[in-house]
């Protein structure tokens, strides 16, 4: 038989169940919710309108998430009352950091979401992706050739 | 003449007696062809072979479509720096994609090694845009596709494996974020 090309296999990507990839997924997205609420306190002008526009958005992504979760037969998990701020917000570019900090977050655990079988939650998870990338550059001001990839 | 079959009784008895012999012998004609048919041809691709190539052929195209922007000149400093920046996440993108895909000694290199530019469309991959009949600044041009491309990493994650649906995803991401930059360009 002729040789053909194929798919290098890759170490195995850990397995996650939908829920608990979507409950990750939500929990990171209450995290920037939080997080933003902090950054924001140190922008100002354009830069804390861009922030109140993303926070909205973070919002609106754990809606929905909680929404799937739900759907799924499982009880979104409850955002914390306080979450862990990697450095100290003093001033505008340390707000800054902190909010592309925080995409980071959101994009590596949509990026959790791509890894299960369901073409649906995969789509809904590279496209959300997208949007924290896009997102993270804007505060990084750069792009990243692999976002949420290590 | 006697003692000598005609040739064509010959034919016809050996023709009869053929399935006859098999069948007393336990074997069925399609036995004797089990295995691969050499006559088949190369067995078909997976889908995920098929998904990675025709990303590697797109990210080559758009690593060819950045190079001819950049050969065309024109561009101011800012839309240089952002360019080049661009273009080396692309290579970077096509070196992972490349490094994903097994050629065995003796497969049809195919994609993998072709030079950007010189990589043909498979049946699935989505052809960069075709040149628009009006005149757009080339910055335009590299935005749309940029976001073509992850629009068309997105169609291909069904059904392939987990680990190359998270490369299409992240690669996707990526170009949405080189759209936003090159948008952002062309308003400042």
């Amino acid at each position: 038989m002729s040789a053909v090309r194929a798919v290098r296999t890759m170490s195995p990507v850990r397995a996650v169940s939908p829920v608990a990839a979507l409950q990750q997924a939500l929990a990171a997205e209450d995290a920037a919710v939080y997080g933003y609420g902090v950054a924001g306190a140190h922008l100002s002008g354009a830069s804390q309108a861009t922030a109140q526009q993303y926070w909205t958005a973070h919002r609106e992504a754990r809606d929905t998430l909680a929404a799937m979760i739900s759907a799924l037969g499982a009880t979104p998990v409850a955002a914390l009352a306080y979450y862990d701020i990697p450095s100290a917000v003093t001033d505008a570019a340390s707000a800054e950091a902190l909010a592309a900090h925080l995409e980071d977050g959101v994009t590596a655990a949509y990026l959790d979401i791509v890894a299960v079988s369901s073409d649906r939650l995969r789509t809904f998870a590279a496209l959300a992706m997208q949007d924290s990338a896009v997102r993270a550059a804007h505060w990084q001001g750069s792009t990243d050739a692999f976002p949420g990839l290590v | 003449m006697p003692g000598h079959l005609p040739r064509r009784r010959l034919l016809i008895a050996s023709a009869t007696a053929l399935p006859l012999l098999l069948a007393t012998a336990g074997c069925r004609s399609a036995d004797l062809f089990a295995g691969p048919d050499p006559l088949g041809g190369r067995p078909p691709l997976a889908h995920g072979t098929v998904a990675l190539e025709a990303a590697i052929t797109a990210e080559a195209g758009l690593i060819s479509r950045y190079q001819s922007v950049i050969s065309g000149g024109g561009l101011d400093a800012g839309e240089s720096s952002l360019i080049a920046t661009l273009l080396a996440q692309h290579q970077d993108h096509l070196v992972r994609l490349r490094g994903r895909l097994v050629v065995p000694a003796g497969a049809s290199a195919s994609v993998a090694a072709q030079s950007p530019g010189t990589a043909t469309a498979t049946a699935t991959a989505t052809p960069t845009p075709a040149a628009p009949a009006r005149i757009q600044h080339p910055i335009g041009t590299l935005r749309d596709a940029e976001r073509q491309s992850a629009d068309s990493l997105v169609r291909q994650l069904t059904g392939v494996e987990p680990a190359l649906a998270q490369l299409f995803a992240s690669i996707a991401a990526s170009d949405a974020t080189h759209a936003a930059a090159l948008s952002a360009l062309g308003t400042s």
